[in-house]
């Protein structure tokens, strides 16, 4: 068992004593800390590493500190219809569990689990249960997730379940029971991963010195149960989900960053001949299996909900051809529905001569007569719920205790509970015991629910994640919790005697086939890194002209004011690219306002802010392919500080350090092609743009000092022609000169270099059309004589850059599907 | 009565659609009273069609495939039908509303074809409190089955104006309600919508109406397109029993049932997904012609 001795803990052991004497003073008899177990050392070590851990401060500060390494994480999670993702709120206090009593909830779970396959085998098999009347038949229909198009489909392998998640209750008198069951698509294992990565930053002792039992192993029992399923015998495994605005996007990014599954959304996958494929930049590629995250009926257009945007059309005849591997099987849903707990008691006893080991929540469905009687006589005592987790019109609020209605609302749940008794479920209270939370200096009560998670190993047994996480309410009234709701999360620790061997999801160096290359890029993934580029080098040259605008003619004390024509064409070039309307005139006050607006307006206009959003927008999609720094500078708020001057300098630092995180940061993959070409297009497009409006014959001195500005040119300019400005030798320098990093020659070159790296469709060697588009307007460029740049040359340069970039998307993008860069904004 | 069909969907794009993939539920299923003598469907321009595997209501289900770019696409189906559907009469000895709600509820049939399929509000119709409220005046538990259903499709039939720009294919059950208007479709949501709140199961029928009627009685409404109903489950003995509400009339020999479903989304003639750009236009004529009188 655990020991304290551990140098200087000793102080730290009389402070954890000390909380855990005020915390169960008040006669807190069933909390799960308080009633623990003599010889139970799991909560008291834990609280000695935590006090070992914050030491000299309060208590306070060890929540800040979860908070932000959870941050640190990257964990984040969405309340559905909020722009925003919000930070996961986790308590730095784990719930300790001894292993002896995890070793009943496992078990109880895994009976579940294989209770659970049994009933959705016979419900899409062979019936039985509905025709010998162990189940009502409406009991199945009336569930929303049952799918009758699964009708006599038995999924590849023989299996509709791959994971389940539970949440489990605790009762006063410390007994264990079941509260909800997840089938369809659970989520919170993602979580539950990343809370204990945050615990093991703060307390990194405990794992040894309790014997805390592992959660790599049961994440690589998952991945192995999928793949064990598939025909192939390195099967492509990926996880489909609904997209960024799905509340639990960030965790399923990072679930299928840990367990190496391609994350795609519905319009990377296509089916032909009963077969899935991901659209990748080297063409169409097979899909062996999907963990789905996306709701059943929304998965395949053809064969449920015609209207989904987010499935794939012919997945489901893939899947009845066998070719493909669904977790969950879709249509397992219909044992979700709370009326389903009702059954489940008799169902384990025919189906399988058991009891449950875990009791459900005691159910009754109203859709019987004798059971809706008894909940319309009892509705006191009881828990009154929809039925199919679907709103009934008797709980325009939900699920309520019977004593807690108002007559009318009571006397309205009566006549429908008459009129559609099916729709309803009674069910007992349920008290739930507490576990600790920091609350001000000290530790307080809060009732919790636990999340726990199975998974279907490659033998095609269960396994238990030992751990999950907790949902902590903010209230301490327990009944919050039965309606569902919980505001801070807590890591599971299972401890016990064994001492647990370290493993990760890392195989062995021996057995890993070695490879430089990532694999599969999908087209949706290039297309938002080519366009996270195309965005970064925009707004940095919009920047770059709003920076000589506000230096030149703002700024009064500068002594370096243009000619009024200069700022004119500038103007013009800020208006051209849509980032402001043009000014009213070019009085100081005028051109300061317009300047603004193009700073930082964003209704409709292509302004820096517009511009930064985004590319924001982007990087929270490609987060698993971005550098966490890469990230948070694109989250960085915009800046609201100081004067024009400030905000814009404040910006362009940020967009360098972006330049220079991914240029120094990225591997060269691929991927890193796609943001680079993004980014050389963008600039070439820019560059050709700036000379197109600064080279007429009428040209000044002003504007070809603008010119080398705006191209970053200036420097090398001034070394080479210390004499002063002349047309021809600025116009080489950022057009044609292939050494100047900013010239258009040396965009066109980086250009071709990255298409002719990029994977090709077929082996004949014959370029393909944006390669030779590549091709020919590098040949264009390095032939032009300097004396010879004039507007017919420079119009055919933005043309072939236009077409090229048609040609970028048509070979490597998604087509026909809804890009993230329609909201709102067009680029030319 | 012996039935001729040809209904012509024809679909023209102002872009050419790149790629087609679609379910035809065109073909008339057989049931009590009507069976279905010969069928054909043809599509131009060709495409790929094979019978789909999965389906969610009573249909015959194909899949088209059409993976060439087309700015037209017509689609013929052509069925020769018999119906010989008497006039249901309600009797005192029906089973009641009460009666028919709790056999539903306690139904052992997983079918398509059973009537706790529709017990439940689905993804088109949903469960609404003033078309409950409205419709509840016809649903009273004791009433007999029968005579409450053609009640209550009558009662909609003269409340509601048929009235074909009042709404479009998506319009709720509750907006048309609220318009006390629209076409056969909205009012088969609308009673469907009332029954279920009452606890029956009311089933969306879709199928043909004759074109034109028998010399010196009216035209149906909705003869001209294809046509939408309700089916009422009204116990073991009597089963499923058709309700127009369009017309207010019984379902007899008069109406051809193409497919049964939840709603129109389990059974939309034509669904699916074609990529492409541009506006869409699409056509649709029915003709129904009675190929001899079947002495009454």
């Amino acid at each position: 068992m655990a020991s304290r001795a551990v140098t200087g803990l000793f102080d730290a052991g009389t402070i954890a004593d000390r909380w855990i004497a005020d915390y169960c003073a008040p006669g807190r008899a069933s909390d799960t800390l308080c009633a623990r177990a003599s010889g139970d050392e799991g909560w008291t070590a834990m609280l000695e590493e935590l006090a070992a851990f914050v030491g000299d401060e309060p208590l306070d500060h060890a929540r800040e500190r979860a908070q932000r390494h959870a941050e640190d994480i990257g964990t984040g999670f969405r309340i559905a219809g909020e722009g925003e993702e919000r930070p996961w709120p986790l308590s730095p206090v784990p719930l300790m569990i001894p292993a002896t009593e995890w070793e009943g909830i496992a078990s109880g779970v895994v009976q579940r689990a294989d209770l659970f396959e049994a009933i959705v085998a016979d419900i899409y098999g062979e019936g039985r249960l509905v025709a010998e009347g162990h189940l009502p038949a409406a009991l199945v229909t009336g569930s929303p997730f049952f799918l009758r198009p699964l009708q006599g489909m038995t999924p590849p392998g023989g299996y509709h379940l791959q994971f389940i998640a539970a949440d489990l209750g605790r009762g006063p008198d410390g007994e264990w029971r079941v509260l909800a069951d997840h089938v369809r698509a659970p989520a919170g294992a993602g979580y539950a991963l990343e809370n204990r990565l945050a615990m093991s930053r703060m307390l990194g002792g405990l794992q040894t010195r309790l014997n805390i039992e592992r959660q790599a192993p049961f994440f690589a029992a998952f991945r192995e149960g999928i793949a064990a399923l598939c025909r192939r015998s390195d099967p492509r495994i990926a996880l489909l989900t609904p997209g960024r605005l799905n509340p639990s996007y960030a965790e399923q990014a990072h679930l299928a960053r840990y367990l190496g599954l391609l994350l795609v959304e519905g319009a990377d996958l296509t089916v032909i001949d009963d077969r899935l494929y991901v659209r990748t930049i080297a063409g169409l590629k097979r899909v062996d299996a999907v963990w789905r995250r996306v709701d059943p009926r929304l998965l395949d257009p053809l064969a449920f909900d015609s209207h989904s945007t987010i499935g794939v059309a012919g997945l489901v005849d893939a899947l009845a051809a066998g070719s493909v591997v669904v977790a969950n099987a879709p249509g397992t849903g219909v044992v979700e529905s709370p009326a389903f707990a009702a059954f489940l008691p008799w169902l384990s006893q025919v189906m399988r001569g058991e009891e449950l080991r875990l009791p459900t929540i005691a159910t009754w469905w109203c859709g019987q007569e004798r059971e809706r009687e008894r909940v319309a006589d009892r509705l006191d005592s009881l828990v009154i719920a929809p039925a199919f987790g679907v709103a009934a019109r008797g709980l325009p609020d939900g699920p309520a205790l019977g004593n807690d209605l108002t007559e009318a609302a009571r006397a309205a749940l009566l006549a429908d509970l008459a009129r559609r008794p099916q729709d309803y479920v009674g069910r007992e209270v349920v008290r739930l015991s507490t576990m600790p939370v920091v609350a001000g200096d000290g530790l307080e009560p809060r009732p919790f629910i636990l999340r726990v998670f199975a998974a279907r190993g490659a033998d095609g047994k269960w396994t238990v994640l030992p751990g999950g996480f907790a949902r902590i309410g903010e209230h301490p009234d327990p009944r919050a919790m039965v309606m569902g709701e919980g505001s801070w999360s807590a890591d599971v620790c299972v401890h016990g005697p064994t001492s647990v061997e370290p493993v990760t999801l890392l195989p062995s160096g021996e057995t890993m086939a070695l490879r430089r290359n990532p694999g599969t890029l999908p087209s949706r993934v290039a297309d938002n890194l080519f366009w996270l580029g195309r965005y970064l080098e925009r707004g940095e040259a919009l920047l770059a002209m709003l920076r000589v605008l506000l230096g030149n003619s703002i700024s009064a004390d500068s002594g370096a004011a243009l000619s009024a024509a200069t700022v004119r064409r500038l103007v013009d070039l800020v208006v051209a690219g849509g980032a402001a309307p043009a000014p009213a005139s070019y009085r100081r006050s005028d051109l300061q306002q317009f300047v603004r607006a193009a700073l930082e307006e964003t209704d409709g206009w292509y302004s820096v802010r517009s511009i930064n959003r985004q590319a924001r927008l982007i990087g929270q999609i490609s987060r698993e392919r971005l550098a966490a720094d890469m990230m948070r500078l694109l989250d960085a708020p915009f800046p609201t500080r100081g004067g024009l001057l400030d905000k814009a300098g404040s910006l362009q630092r940020r967009y360098s350090a972006l330049a220079g995180l991914s240029s120094e940061h990225m591997a060269r993959t691929d991927a890193w092609r796609f943001h680079d070409l993004g980014r050389r297009l963008e600039r070439a497009m820019m560059v050709t743009r700036v000379v197109r409006g600064f080279s007429g014959a009428d040209v000044t001195a002003d504007d070809l000092s603008t010119l080398l500005d705006l191209a970053d040119s200036q420097i090398s300019y001034r070394q080479r022609y210390p004499t002063g400005m002349a047309r021809v030798p600025v116009l080489d320098l950022v057009a044609l000169d292939p050494g100047n990093p900013r010239s258009i020659a040396f965009q066109v070159q980086a250009i071709a270099d990255h298409l002719a790296g990029l994977p090709v469709l077929s082996d004949d060697g014959i370029a393909e059309p944006q390669q030779a588009l590549a091709r020919e307007l590098e040949a264009i460029v390095a032939t032009a004589r300097p004396t010879e740049i004039d507007e017919p040359l420079l119009a055919r340069i933005d043309d072939g850059l236009a077409r090229l970039s048609d040609a970028i998307g048509r070979r490597y993008f998604l087509q026909g599907a809804e890009p993230l860069r329609a909201a709102g904004l067009v680029l030319a | 009565m012996r039935y001729a069909i040809r209904h012509v969907t024809r679909f023209e794009y102002a872009e050419p659609a790149a790629f087609a993939r679609c379910n035809l539920r065109l073909k008339p299923i057989d049931w009590p009273g009507q069976h279905l003598e010969s069928y054909h469907l043809s599509v131009e321009p060709g495409g790929h069609t094979y019978p789909a595997r999965a389906e969610a209501g009573l249909a015959h289900v194909v899949r088209l495939v059409v993976a060439e770019p087309a700015r037209t696409l017509t689609i013929e189906s052509t069925a020769t039908v018999t119906v010989d559907r008497m006039i249901p009469v309600p009797d005192a000895s029906d089973p009641t509303l009460g009666e028919i709600a709790i056999a539903a509820r306690a139904s052992r049939d997983m079918s398509a074809a059973s009537p706790a399929n529709y017990l439940f509000p689905s993804p088109l119709i949903p469960i609404d409190d003033e078309i409950a409220q409205w419709c509840a005046q016809e649903l009273a538990p004791d009433r007999g089955a029968l005579e409450a259903g053609i009640a209550l499709a009558r009662r909609i039939q003269n409340a509601f104006s048929f009235d074909t720009t009042a709404t479009l294919v998506d319009t709720t059950p509750h907006e048309a309600f609220a318009k006390r208007g629209g076409v056969c479709q909205d009012f088969a949501q609308i009673m469907i919508s009332g029954m279920r709140a009452a606890g029956l199961p009311a089933a969306y029928a879709s199928g043909y109406l004759r074109t034109l009627p028998p010399p010196g009685q009216p035209r149906l409404v909705g003869a001209d397109a294809t046509h939408a109903w309700v089916l009422l489950w009204c116990g073991a003995e009597r089963g499923w029993v058709g309700l127009d509400p369009t017309n207010g009339i019984w379902m007899a020999s008069d109406h051809v049932l193409m497919a049964v479903g939840r709603d129109y989304a389990d059974i939309a003639p034509i669904d699916g997904i074609v990529l492409g750009s541009g506006a869409q236009k699409m056509d649709v004529s029915v003709d129904v012609e009675p190929l001899e009188t079947v002495a009454a």
